[in-house]
Order: structure tokens, then C-alpha cells, then sequence
């Protein structure tokens, strides 16, 4: 594998995008109070450059960086590639280098641990000294983390975890979040702290390295240090909190240390969603006792802002939950040609190519779906053979609208798990985490004759003879068309 | 000056008037704390000039009420267990 040259930290990855023209320095103020995040929001519905605001109200020294990987141009420059690199070109990468050999963390000295650089403890420790925004209007508070991680441990298989969980502020010293069970965190808190009544040790980084962001927001089974390592081909530099065993990367440019309580819960939400609503109800949710903070000089704060499409929620988690499924099929045999889900969808319908080679393959794939870690992220599973493009949404949605029959071809499945955030789940599925999840089985069935029973798909590709295709494309011009051939 | 808070209900019927309630209000105002909760005992009032503080009311997704009250915040409540302060 050659070289990679990503950036390294947010810094860098700001630098990069503002010198080809993907991200825009404002310098004039901005208040911390819904401007910021009105600015994100509109930034992210007209796929405009990032936002990097220097100067914030009430804020000397902080700025923010809005929208970071909002499009596929700045996905591109955060994996060190060409920014006009395609979709298909960017998820090649992506697999290549999660297919590669994890790369371990180092830890590094404190005195080489930019995010070291301010310090505050006991008394001084208070959100309030950091810039956290009120996002959208209406929101149940000013929220810490919308792109960032946060680092727990598992105590006894000692497994790390980097995970991207939203994080309301509710007062100087609490924060409140909505870690669903099913989730790294979810399952740690269940299994170990909380039949224990033991709080949980956490640090939450904000204004990571752009890969580790996405490490964070990944469903991989790879731990996110070393999968950030993998993604960026060098080590994560770490370094040890100031109030825990955890430890945290060097480069970033918040950490607020502290504990998950096991036995009390203060209110979270509502909260502007990736779905593009504010469906989760406000409730009493997983509550984070704060006792320090740390941060850089002239530290930067990033900001995603969830709603209709598409923001960086939308974009990264479609391309990783669809490239994760991918490797699960494969590495399950199933011939499968890609796996897709546009954005657009809020990563709720997983598109699935694959050579229709046998029977139930399509209910095969639906199950392994459904039934995986990613399982509770999307309920649709939208399965078409292989001379389908599955980038292209007009194929797929005639492949849907046509092949899919209505008695055999679509699946329900009940009783699943779900999110609180579907904004079609009853209420009280919504609490409870209860999903349904259905199969488009858009594929010819196999034991349909396929000389006789499977219809022609009737488009210029397929039924004229390459001759006539030829000669049509030759002289498309000289019969007066203007348009592309 | 008089302070203005913002509390979140599913239903006004929680904002009963005349008795002392328990509420977990933000403050609005002004200022690097704007936004922060505490839960109180206070009273509220549909009659603006019955006390000297503001309430505005959202409801269960953030949409915000026309309804506007006046509130007594009477103390503090501290819910949080005291090995956690
Ligand atoms: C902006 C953003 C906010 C998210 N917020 C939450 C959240 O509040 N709770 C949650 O469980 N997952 C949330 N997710 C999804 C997780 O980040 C995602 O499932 C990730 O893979 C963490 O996985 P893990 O639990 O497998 O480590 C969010 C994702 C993004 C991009
Ligand atoms: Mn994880």
C-alpha cells in the first residue's frame, strides 16, 4: 500500500479544505446561540463549503468548525485523496485500508499532548467556558457532542471504545446523552456498570482528526483506535487523562473527563435528528458527571447539525454502514456485486446488487442484515440482481416499482430492534427500542423460465444489437441532436 | 432586571396554578450560562404581573407555546445524590 497522507488532526484537515476551496473562514462574529447552527444547517442543505467560524460571541479564542464531512469532496480530502474523487473510488479505499492490518495506538508524553495545553479542574471545571452551541432553535439544550467521540473501556475484556453519541449540556458540570442499548456503550453500561451501580470512567474528544471522527461514527467490529490507524496508515497518538485511566488523542482539541452515573438520570432532549425530525421524545437518559476539562490554544469546536438531508450523519453513516454490510456478505459467500444507500435515505434503506444465483438469496441477505450490530439503523433492505446499478436511484426505483411483487416480494419482519428516533415507530416502540424491518425482493424469481417468464428489460442497451447501438451513437450529432450521446 | 426561564411539557396541564410545583427550568438569560437547568420549587401564573419573573413553555419536540406565564422560583432542588456533588 503506498503512502497515505492524511491529515492528521482538525487543524489540518481545515487547512487542506479551506486551500481547495471546501471549507470557508468567517471572520466576522458569530453568536453561539442557533446563528452558528443556522449557518451549518444551511451549509449542509445547499452542499456548500464547511464553515470555519473564528470569531464567536462571547467566545475569545474558540472558534468552530461546522459541517466537516458533509460532502464527498471533504471525505475525500480527510482520507488524503483527490477531492474530485468518486463515491465508488472513495468506498475502494475505505475497504482497502479497513481490510488491512489493524495499526496499534501509541502513547505519548503530556508535555507533547497538544490537547494538555489548558487544563481545568475542581472549581473551574464548566461547560459554559466552552463555546457550546444551541444548534437548532427549539432544541432541549446547547449541545457538547454532535461530532466527536466518546472513549470508555470495557473493565474486564478491556476493549476500547471510541463512539459518536450525542451529548446534551444540562448544567456546568452535567451532561446527558442518548447512548442507545444496543450501542457499544449501551451494551458496556448493561453489562458491567450498571448491574454493579459502579460509575463508568469517560472522556469526550470533540474537534478529532477527520478519521477519527469517522472511526467514531463507524459501525466496524474494529476497535476505533486501531481502525483510525488503518484508515489514516500511521498510529493515533493517546495520551492518559488528567482524572481516569482512559486515554485520549493527543490531537484533539477538547476532552472533558469524567463519569457515566449508574443510578441517575437527569432529562436529554429533543434534539434536531439525522432523519431530518425531532422525533426522540425528551426523557430521563444516560447522565455524565464531569470533572475536567482540558483543551488547545485557540481551540476549535465542531459542530454537525442533524436534519433533512444531507449532513455528515447522513453522508458517512450510509457509506460506512454500506460498506460494512458489504464485507458481512462477502464474508459469508453471498455474491453480492455492492451494497449502496443513498444519503438521501437517512441511511434507512440498504441497496443490495447481487448475482441471483440461488433461491431465498434475497432473504438470506435480509436476514444477515437485519440480524447484524447494524441491523437497528435501517429497516429497509431493497435487494436487486446485477445488472442493476445500484448508484443509480432511477434503475433501482424502476427495478422496485416493477419487479417487486406485492405477495412474495416484500418480507416484514416484527418484533426487531429499533431507535428511539424512527420517525415512524409508535411512541412506545420508540421508547422501548422495538423495530420492524421489511425485504424488497426486487429479483426474478429463480424458478421463473428465464427464456420465457422473465420479462426484457426494453432500454437502448439492452435490446438493440451493438451494430445498431453504434451506429445510432455515431451519428447522433448528424441527426441534429445537440445533447450529450 | 427580572430573569426569564423556559420550561418543557408535554401537556400545559403540568403548569397548574396556584400550588407549589417541582420544574426543571433553563434560564434564558443573557450570558454564557443561558440554556443551563436546575429543577426548583416555584409557582406559576397565567397573570403576567403576578410575579416578577418570566416563563415561556415548549412543548414535547421544541415547539414553543404561545402561552406565557409568570413564575416564583422558591429554591432549588437538589436531585442529584450527594456523593455525585
Ligand atoms: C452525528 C451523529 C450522532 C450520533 N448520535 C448517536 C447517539 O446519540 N446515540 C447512539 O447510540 N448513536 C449515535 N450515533 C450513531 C453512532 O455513532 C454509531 O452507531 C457508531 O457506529 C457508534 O457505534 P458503536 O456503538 O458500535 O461503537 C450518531 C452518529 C452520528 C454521525
Ligand atoms: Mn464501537
Amino acid at each position: 500500500m503506498g503512502k497515505i497522507s492524511a491529515p492528521k488532526s482538525n487543524r489540518e484537515f481545515i487547512e487542506a479544505c479551506v486551500k481547495s476551496g471546501d471549507a470557508v473562514r468567517i471572520q466576522q462574529e458569530v453568536d453561539w446561540d442557533n446563528e452558528a447552527g443556522a449557518i451549518v444547517r444551511r451549509v449542509c442543505e445547499l452542499g456548500e463549503a464547511a464553515p470555519f467560524m473564528e470569531n464567536i460571541k462571547d467566545y475569545p479564542g474558540f472558534s468552530y468548525f461546522g459541517a466537516p464531512l458533509s460532502t464527498y469532496r471533504r471525505m475525500a480530502i480527510a482520507l488524503g485523496m483527490d477531492p474530485s474523487s468518486t463515491l465508488p473510488q472513495i468506498g475502494a479505499e475505505y475497504l482497502k485500508r479497513t481490510n488491512s492490518e489493524p495499526i496499534a495506538p501509541v502513547i505519548i508524553d503530556k508535555r507533547d499532548a497538544p490537547c494538555k495545553e489548558n487544563i481545568l479542574l475542581g472549581d473551574d471545571v464548566d461547560l459554559c467556558k466552552l463555546p457550546v452551541p444551541l444548534v437548532h432553535d427549539g432544541d432541549g439544550g446547547r449541545y457538547v457532542g454532535t461530532w466527536h467521540g466518546v472513549i470508555t473501556k470495557h473493565p474486564v475484556r478491556g476493549d476500547v471504545n471510541w463512539g459518536m453519541y450525542r451529548q446534551m449540556m444540562w448544567d456546568g458540570r452535567t451532561m446527558s446523552g442518548a447512548v442507545f442499548p444496543f450501542s457499544d456503550l449501551g451494551k458496556t453500561l448493561t453489562d458491567y456498570y450498571l448491574p454493579r451501580g459502579e460509575g463508568c470512567p469517560f472522556a469526550t474528544a470533540i474537534g478529532l482528526s477527520p478519521l477519527a471522527a469517522m472511526a467514531a461514527c463507524a459501525p466496524s467490529p474494529i476497535p476505533e483506535p486501531e481502525l483510525t490507524g488503518m484508515l489514516s496508515g500511521e498510529p493515533v497518538r493517546l495520551v492518559k487523562c488528567e482524572t481516569n485511566d482512559l486515554e485520549v488523542p493527543a490531537d484533539a482539541e477538547i476532552i472533558i473527563e469524567g463519569m457515566i452515573l449508574p443510578d441517575y438520570k437527569v432529562e436529554e432532549g429533543p434534539f434536531g435528528e439525522y432523519t431530518g425530525y425531532r422525533t426522540s421524545p425528551r426523557d430521563f437518559r444516560v447522565t455524565f458527571r464531569v470533572d475536567a476539562i482540558t483543551y488547545r490554544n485557540n481551540a476549535t469546536m465542531t459542530i454537525s447539525n442533524m436534519g433533512v438531508p444531507q449532513d455528515e450523519g447522513q453522508l458517512l453513516r450510509s457509506f460506512s454502514l454500506g460498506l460494512e454490510l458489504e464485507k458481512l456478505l462477502k464474508s459469508q459467500g453471498i455474491p453480492v456485486t455492492g451494497v449502496y444507500m443513498h444519503p438521501r435515505s437517512t441511511h434507512h434503506m440498504m441497496i443490495v446488487g447481487v448475482k441471483p444465483t440461488y433461491a431465498g438469496i434475497a432473504m438470506q441477505i435480509a436476514q444477515l442484515a437485519f440480524g447484524s450490530k447494524l441491523g437497528p439503523w435501517f429497516h429497509m433492505v431493497m435487494v436487486v440482481d446485477d445488472q442493476t446499478d445500484i448508484f443509480n436511484w432511477d434503475e433501482v426505483y424502476h427495478a422496485f416499482c416493477t419487479r417487486c411483487n406485492p405477495e412474495r416480494g416484500i418480507h416484514v419482519f416484527k418484533n426487531t430492534t429499533g431507535t428511539a428516533l424512527y420517525p415512524h415507530a409508535t411512541p412506545h416502540d420508540r421508547k422501548y427500542s422495538i423495530g420492524s424491518q421489511v425485504l424488497f425482493d426486487c429479483l426474478w424469481p429463480v424458478d421463473w423460465d428465464k427464456t420465457n417468464d422473465v420479462p426484457t428489460v426494453v432500454s437502448f442497451k439492452n435490446v438493440y444489437t451493438k451494430d445498431i447501438q453504434e451506429k445510432v451513437l455515431n451519428n447522433w450529432a448528424d441527426y441534429g441532436f445537440r445533447g450529450r450521446k | 432586571m427580572a430573569n426569564q426561564w423556559e420550561v418543557f411539557v408535554m401537556d400545559l396541564g403540568e403548569l397548574a396554578e396556584g400550588k407549589e410545583l417541582e420544574l426543571t427550568i433553563r434560564t434564558l438569560n443573557p450570558g454564557i450560562h443561558k440554556y443551563t437547568y436546575q429543577r426548583v420549587k416555584a409557582e406559576v401564573s397565567g397573570t403576567l404581573d403576578k410575579f416578577a419573573d418570566r416563563l415561556q413553555v415548549r412543548m414535547g419536540r421544541g415547539q414553543l407555546s404561545d402561552r406565557k406565564f409568570s413564575i416564583r422560583v422558591i429554591e432549588q432542588v437538589q436531585r442529584m445524590p450527594a456523593r455525585y456533588l
